[in-house]
């Protein structure tokens, strides 16, 4: 106990340090014992950072078109639609989140999934590849309203 | 469109919760025969058609509801209830609850219910909601998928699960959607993933165990696809592993071919046929040749899963046409002779007419608009392609192409023959689109795509319509117009009645040989769900349908939703207002006279 405590410890100072990212992904075997069990985290069962997360990238719009590609690549649009407008999964440009909307909260949602059909894209992305992503989706212009009214006629 | 969206196909539903009453304390059951609806389609020839006669025409016009029931679930409910031995069986969308209610008793209450365990990470993995389209019942056990890839067979008496068996892998994106077959203690089930590039089967279970005893791909090379070469007679082709040669190198291992609509079964051939969904992705020009068989009924053995003979409808798919529409066995005179056909309207906008025997091709005339193709060549069984539709990266935004990928008619929408009448009933949809192909990257278990595809009213500017087919002819009946894309199932009866609903969520019903609309009921939600039939424990005919917008029309209708405050969309401009006439739910109705 005391040496995992001990561990967990050292890893928030190296994140700390580095100012990357969160805790390596479940499959590490020097995870917690809490967590050391894949099958006890489903997706969206975000582990405790330890820190608060900031994107090392933060609004770089070099950064951000790395990331527009990126979403195409990886088959984001599959699910969140093209310009991330919303299609089986919902929409990301409309300021709405299921999840919260913060860069860190955002970077949880990539890279551990969450319950709803999210799946994990830490392992594939790794931590520099969902900031590239966060850094893109957090770009798209603020849309002047949202559409939230019933029907009308036209 | 405003914004490029990318669009998907495929897959299901059911549901159940109470309120009402009647169902009167009975005569005993005359349960059995038919009087009961213990599989999806009827029987194994998918007809849909119930010998029942107590609603007609004339008496048709005082149908009213007598019971329903909140399923507590939102997503689309496609698929249908069964009835047995005066209980009602209903399947949920995930996460697949089923539900047994007591037919004889005031209320019908319920019986028992059965929760398993369904994982949700399969939500992110259905392309098109989380539909589930039925059980099956034999022997006394339900058997059903679950979205996360589990067939269970369930005890019809208490609600235990009897097996459990994982057959799909939800991380290489498959999920289960289709309603099981059950024939000669073969449980036979396949996959949902023509957008994630899966490499598509279909298996054979056993009834009593569970166990996988069959695999078959409905791709690649002769041995994964259990095709030998002395049992397997296709018409039309000839040659060895047709179904990798025909495919641009090792792109057939994640050419899709998912199996997610129905199984259809001929005792005296001992066939069974079912159709074969789009290949992947959807930009043709990274997997060249015919791609078979996609887009394609194949007709099996059950006990051991051997190919007999397989037909495509649309080779080398350009435009998403599954062709996972029922394949209805129909005894038919077809130039003054009788013969055993097979009859499937496809996505394509054509409904073939095939000797069931050996896959020939009689007729193939479009009971939709048609622009892809002009006519399908009866010697060689193809298409005439026009080359204007012909889509992939290289010709851009191609327009006008008809049916849309949404199809004529979608194959979650079930049509029914009637042997009195000799014509069948289905819905159709009448929609267009442009498709702008874009490459795509396969990554296991992520959507697999690569096309753009904006949708537009076809001729006429109704969305959709409810038709009479005579397919001897090759010629439409009667129809009745709707305001949109029309996403039911068909159910006709011996009282000649017609039943099917809207997606705007009306449940109607009308003449068979006249398509007058007899009795409209306003049911809260669109009917995506197929209508059924039975006689109750106390001797009287009913009529029974789910109400639950959802399907495809998830995706497609964003605004109907109301439980998502982080998810709110415009109207889908082709179809700006359907929210003013129905919103998300999940309902069972009863009808009675």
């Amino acid at each position: 106990m005391s040496r995992a405590l001990a561990f967990l410890l050292s890893a928030v100072v190296v994140s700390c340090g580095r100012q990357v990212g969160p805790a390596p992904p479940p499959s590490d075997p020097n995870l917690p014992p809490a967590v050391r069990n894949e099958a006890h985290i489903v997706a969206g069962t975000v582990p405790p950072h330890g820190v608060e997360l900031t994107n090392p990238y933060n609004a770089d719009p070099a950064v951000a078109k790395r990331g527009a590609l990126m979403f195409t690549a990886m088959n984001c649009d599959g699910c969140h639609g093209g310009d991330a407008s919303g299609w089986v999964g919902p929409s990301l440009s409309d300021q709405r989140w299921r999840y919260g909307g913060a860069d860190s909260e955002v970077f949880s949602s990539i890279y551990y999934g969450r319950p709803k059909g999210m799946p994990a894209f830490g392992g594939t992305l790794g931590v520099d590849g969902v900031w590239t992503l966060v850094t893109y989706l957090r770009s798209l212009p603020v849309p002047p309203t949202v559409s939230t009214e019933s029907w009308q006629e036209p | 469109m405003l914004i490029c969206r990318i669009s998907i196909l495929a897959c299901i539903g059911a549901g159940a919760l109470l309120c009402g009453s009647v169902a009167a304390a009975g005569r005993p059951g005359p349960a059995g025969g038919d009087g009961e609806w213990s599989m999806p389609a009827k029987d194994f020839a998918a007809t849909r058609f119930s010998a029942l006669a107590d609603i007609t025409p004339p008496k048709a016009p005082t149908l009213h509801p007598v019971w329903t029931f909140s399923t507590g679930v939102l997503g689309g409910h496609e698929g249908q209830p069964l009835v047995v031995g005066g209980v009602m069986y209903v399947v949920t969308p995930w996460p697949n609850v089923l539900y047994a209610f007591d037919l004889s008793k005031d209320g019908y209450p319920l019986k028992w219910k059965y929760r398993p365990d369904v994982s949700p990470n399969a939500i992110g993995v259905s392309c098109c909601d989380t539909v589930n389209r039925g059980a099956f019942y034999a022997d006394g056990k339900l058997f059903y998928n679950l979205l996360d890839g589990h067939t269970v067979a369930v005890d019809a008496a208490t609600g235990r699960e009897v097996w459990n068996t994982r057959i799909a892998e939800v991380g290489n994106g498959e999920t289960v959607s289709m309603a099981p077959m059950v024939v000669k203690d073969r449980v036979i089930v396949g996959a949902s993933g023509g957008e994630f590039g899966i490499y598509g089967w279909i298996k054979g279970l056993d009834a009593k165990t569970g166990k996988v005893l069959w695999t078959a791909r409905n791709i690649g090379p002769d041995a994964d696809m259990l095709i030998r070469q002395d049992t397997f007679k296709p018409t039309y082709d000839n040659g060895t592993d047709l179904g990798a040669h025909s495919w641009d190198g090792e792109t057939w291992k994640t050419g899709g071919a998912p199996v997610w609509g129905w199984v259809s079964y001929d005792p005296e051939l001992d066939l069974i046929y079912y159709g074969t969904g789009n290949p992947s992705p959807y930009n043709p020009e990274q997997r060249a040749g015919d791609n078979k068989w996609t887009a394609s009924v194949l007709a099996r053995r059950p006990g051991d899963g051997a190919l007999v003979w397989a037909y495509q409808f649309t080779p080398h798919d350009n435009w998403d046409y599954d062709a996972t529409g029922a394949m209805i066995l129909a005894d038919l005179k077809v130039g003054g002779k009788d013969a055993k056909v097979l009859v499937h309207f496809d996505k394509n906008g054509f409904a073939y007419t095939l000797d069931r025997a050996t896959g020939r091709l009689i007729s193939a005339e479009a009971f939709a608009h048609v622009t892809w193709a002009k006519s399908v060549d009866l010697s060689t069984g193809r298409p005439v392609l026009d080359p204007d539709k012909q889509t992939g990266v290289s010709r851009g935004n191609v327009r006008g192409v008809c049916p849309s990928l949404e199809g004529g008619v979608s194959p979650a929408s079930p049509a029914a023959f009637s042997p009195r009448t000799h014509l069948f009933y289905t819905s159709t949809n009448n929609l267009c689109m442009d498709y702008a192909a874009a490459r795509s990257t396969h990554l296991k278990g992520t959507p697999f795509i690569g096309a753009n595809s904006p949708y537009s009213a076809g001729p006429g500017g109704n969305l959709g319509a409810f038709i009479a087919w005579d397919a001897v002819t090759g010629k439409k009946v009667w129809e009745n117009k709707e305001e949109f894309p029309s996403w039911s199932g068909a159910l006709v009866t011996a009282g000649d009645v017609v039943f099917y609903g809207t997606l705007d969520g009306w449940f109607k019903s009308a003449d068979a040989k006249t398509g007058k609309v007899l009795s409209k009921f306003k049911v809260g939600s669109g009917v995506v769900g197929n209508p059924i039939t039975y006689r109750g424990p106390d001797g009287r005919q009913y009529v029974a349908v789910y109400a639950g917008i959802g399907g495809d029309w998830a995706l497609l209708s964003g605004d109907v939703r109301s439980d998502d405050p982080a998810d709110v969309r415009p109207p889908a401009d082709f179809m700006k207002n359907i929210a003013r006439h129905t919103s998300q739910g999940g309902m069972i109705w009863i009808f009675g006279l």
